[in-house]
């Protein structure tokens, strides 16, 4: 186990190495000048090469590429991971400030996915092609289909004409006022939530077709086991393996769609940032936000992986 | 100008006769003094703006107002986003009167002299005024801070220097006089409105010192405003207090200030305003105006801002330019059309080379019904185009143009509608190439466009300011690289021109040259869109030019 963990651990690492050379790279050679969104139009247009030289050698940005790498390196090592080079703010404060709430969106949104999708795939499996069942397909397709973003601004505009409601415009932990925080993260985690519950919904039913074909599960109701009991306990444990492992694939979806979805409902998460951010150019904010969302990849698939162990005594880590 | 209010029992608010008056006694030394033909008299004398003793006192006022800024240094910005969260903390050394937006008054200079040659401008600051830091305000602050912004130090940028181009020296006579001395004569009118220009806020000369001039990152530095820092969320919100020791006594009315960074015509900004999650919202988008116009209890206006949408044409590659093209293309652009097809993203105004809403342009109606180009009947102007496309040997069209697009809602509507009727009309047949701002500004700086389509700003409406940087031989924001010798002297003498008929007289030259040779294809002006809910009170920018010069809220007070 302790041999898988460390393997895993150095793949990981030699990932989130690739990753971080990769966005350095693409972030350095997009076209786009951040002094524009410094200065503004009228500012950047006045400004003489010199001046312009100048500002971006104090921004560090005149450095030669391995040199700005490093630098980098050694920011994420000393924790501190660099500061917006606008605002002079650390990107790690940034972090914890939003950090809770982007987390928040991303854990709801999965029990949300689990709470709806399960419910719906173990219905559809025990009744294939009844109604509930092509009721349940066809909202799953409807949700599949529908872009989160689009969603999002349906349920904003929904929200205010019909109720007059608009969320929080501020960040409110969940320690400083549940009530308001949940207002913030509702919007966003039922959007992503809908969305990655209808692939659970899709591939809960199918496992679960196959397994309640199975010979125990035969066994089990000739045993004269109640339906839920040969649910629960005999059929949704052995079909729950694949759907674990798309709900650690989904969490990437969860994580790219909140940035989309935190920028349609207006909510200050860690998503909207990365958009402001790619917005100014502020390549010191993206390529930490970048990594941070690939290390929460990462680690969710090692997490995942893990979790097989628990689910089917049979798997052992090597 | 379209103000409007739902409020039938709005008490103490200023509507505009009410306003015309109060104008008229606090503001009449100010237009008096601008209007006299002895200009060595002193000015605006007893024109400071004065508390309203029927004004009611307290609450926190919440504000929507553009993205954060990116930095925090004011003089070197040139966008909404510093001005509208930072201009509270800081006053100037004259502004404009936050009642109508345009009348020159003292604000850190209680009164002024202009010499009789207009090489002299002596400025008389206020006694006993102090920064938010405790300490004492003088000349020195003054002299340091117009020495960043007419000198700016090596890695700082001074958009506004070329408004204080002439100034020659800042001399300092006594701790509470100070004295602008000009290489040669600047209209007034253009001094003046440089001077009261929002950008530029008088800060301590210790903090310039300290940081070499450059506050870019430099959040917190004191001002004498009438509100001071408390606290800020990045991105989320700024938020201030009254500043208890202000100059103005009196003022401001309202104990807090919290400014909020929402995107500019964005639904979030105006779902906030409707929802009552602000009180006040400025740059809405027309949709949630025109909510906030119909609501019970809300007020909406627009106003002129000094900002022009517009298509340049890159004179460096042919057939580009070759005048009769450019004149033809001009001529080939429905603006109302246009106007029409953004209607629903953002508020425009029709106008052409110069603002259409300032005392020396063409006015609009006269533009829109007898110039060719800018009216509904596209059929005389279109005629006019074929014939010049015809003489400049492109009858036939004119293939393969790449169309430079900023990547934003209005402009690519704008971009599909003008690739239609240039086609339409003229067979011009143009590749669109959508990019993001920043590139945008790349490719037009390298010449890679013939056509590109965008929008700039000048500092203040005076024609001099944007005849230099939108026309001027290698102005900084003349992207279509435009010359025309001609033009070039006039604006020579308009920016030297002390009559204001005689200064008149020749823009309206200016434009004729313009028109006959353009520079640019001018698309249209935007407009602000505020609206706020009745409870706001003392604040009504109707009849304001822009948003830059009047972001102060000493003057805004809540009614419950």
């Amino acid at each position: 186990m302790r041999k898988y963990l460390l393997r895993r651990a150095l793949f990981g690492l030699s990932t989130l190495l690739g990753v971080s050379l990769i966005v350095f790279v693409v972030l350095r050679i997009l076209p786009g000048d951040p002094l524009v969104a410094m200065f503004g139009i009228e500012g950047f247009a006045k400004l003489a090469p010199a001046d312009r030289a100048h500002i971006m050698e104090d921004l560090g940005l005149s450095d030669p590429l391995p040199v700005q790498y490093v630098r980098w390196m050694r920011d994420i090592a000393s924790g501190s991971l660099g500061r917006s080079f606008f605002r002079g703010d650390k990107v790690s404060e940034l972090i914890l400030h939003r950090g809770p709430i982007s987390a928040e969106i991303g854990l709801l949104s999965v029990l949300i996915s689990w709470l709806i999708g399960l419910p719906i795939g173990i219905l559809s499996a025990f009744r294939p092609n009844g109604l509930p069942d092509n009721v349940a397909r066809t909202l799953s397709v409807l949700f599949l289909a529908i872009p989160g973003f689009w969603l999002g601004m349906l349920i904003v505009l929904a929200a205010l004409f019909w109720f007059n409601y608009k969320a929080p415009l501020i960040v409110v932990q969940l320690w400083q006022d549940p009530w308001t925080n949940l207002q913030l993260v509702i919007g966003p985690a039922l959007v992503l939530g809908l969305g990655q519950g209808a692939y659970i919904a899709r591939m809960s039913r199918s496992c679960l077709l196959e397994v309640i074909h199975e010979d125990y599960v035969r066994t089990a109701r000739a045993k004269g086991l109640k339906e839920a009991l040969v649910v629960m306990r005999h059929a949704l444990p052995n079909a729950l393996l694949p759907v674990v492992t798309l709900s650690g694939i989904l969490m990437g979806f969860v994580l790219g769609g909140s940035v989309a979805v935190e920028q349609a409902f207006g909510v200050p998460g860690l998503g909207r940032s990365l958009v402001v951010a790619v917005i100014e150019r502020d390549t010191i904010v993206v390529q930490n936000l970048v990594l941070l969302y690939s290390v929460i990849f990462v680690f969710v698939n090692v997490a995942v992986d893990l979790s097989y162990a628990l689910l089917d005594p049979r798997i052992r880590y090597q | 100008m379209n103000d409007r209010t739902n409020d039938s029992n709005r008490s103490g608010g200023v509507d505009r006769r009410t306003f015309l008056k109060r104008a008229g006694a606090a503001g009449a030394g100010a237009v008096i003094g601008r209007h006299l033909s002895a200009p060595d008299l002193a000015a605006a004398q007893d024109a400071t703006f004065k508390p309203d003793p029927a004004a009611k006192r307290g609450g926190t006022l919440r504000y929507g107002v553009h993205t954060a800024p990116v930095h925090f240094d004011v003089h070197q910005s040139g966008t909404v986003a510093n001005i509208g969260a930072q201009a509270p903390m800081y006053d100037l050394l004259i502004r404009r009167d936050p009642r109508d937006g345009q009348t020159i008054i003292p604000d850190l200079a209680q009164r002024w002299e202009i010499a009789p040659d207009g090489r002299k401008y002596t400025f008389h600051l206020r006694r006993g005024v102090k920064f938010h830091d405790g300490a004492d305000f003088t000349a020195e602050d003054v002299k340091a801070t117009y020495e960043k912004l007419v000198n700016p130090p090596k890695g700082v940028v001074s958009p506004r220097t070329p408004l204080f181009s002439a100034v020659s020296d800042i001399v300092v006579l006594d701790p509470h006089k100070i004295e602008f001395r000009l290489k040669e004569a600047r209209p007034k009118a253009f001094m003046l409105g440089s001077f009261a220009s929002g950008w530029n806020i008088i800060v301590r000369k210790k903090t310039l010192d300290e940081h070499q001039g450059n506050l870019r990152q430099v959040m917190n530095y004191p001002g004498t405003g009438p509100f001071r820092h408390v606290s800020r969320k990045d991105k989320e919100v700024w938020i201030m207090e009254r500043n208890p020791n202000y100059w103005n006594k009196g003022l401001p009315y309202v104990d807090k200030l919290e400014v909020y960074h929402m995107p500019p015509f964005s639904p979030e900004l105006g779902s906030s305003l409707l929802t009552g999650k602000l009180d006040y919202g400025r740059l809405l988008d027309p949709v949630s105006w025109r909510k906030a116009k119909e609501t019970p209890g809300m007020t909406a206006a627009d106003f002129n801002q000094s900002v022009v949408q517009f298509v340049c044409m890159n004179n460096k590659k042919p057939p580009l330019g070759d005048v009769r093209v450019r004149r033809a293309m001009h001529l080939a652009l429905d603006r109302h059309a246009l106007v029409d097809v953004v209607k629903d993203v953002a508020p425009m105004l029709i106008g052409g080379f110069v603002y259409p809403f300032h005392e020396m342009s063409t006015p609009q109606a006269e533009l829109i019904s007898k110039r060719l180009g800018y009216q509904k009947d596209m059929k005389p102007a279109v005629q006019e185009a074929k014939k010049l496309m015809a003489e400049a040997g492109h009858a036939g069209g004119i293939k393969n143009l790449t169309f430079l697009v900023r990547d934003a809602a209005t402009f690519k509507l704008w971009a599909v509608a003008i690739q239609a009727m240039l086609k339409e009309t003229l067979n011009i047949e143009t590749n669109l190439k959508t990019v993001q701002i920043s590139q945008w500004f790349e490719d037009a700086a390298a010449g890679n466009f013939d056509l590109g389509i965008s929008a700039i700003v000048s500092s203040i409406m005076d024609p001099s300011d944007y005849f230099t940087a939108w026309y001027g031989k290698d102005g900084p924001q003349n992207y279509s690289n435009w010359t025309n010798p001609g033009f070039h002297d006039l604006a020579r003498q308009i920016e030297r021109e002390l009559d204001d008929n005689r200064r008149k007289t020749m823009v309206r030259q200016a434009e004729d040259i313009l028109e006959k040779d353009p520079p640019i294809l001018p698309i249209s002006y935007e407009k602000i869109n505020d609206a706020w809910h009745n409870k706001v009170r003392g604040q009504n920018p109707s009849t304001h030019f822009g948003i830059y010069d009047t972001e102060r809220w000493d003057n805004a007070w809540l009614a419950s």
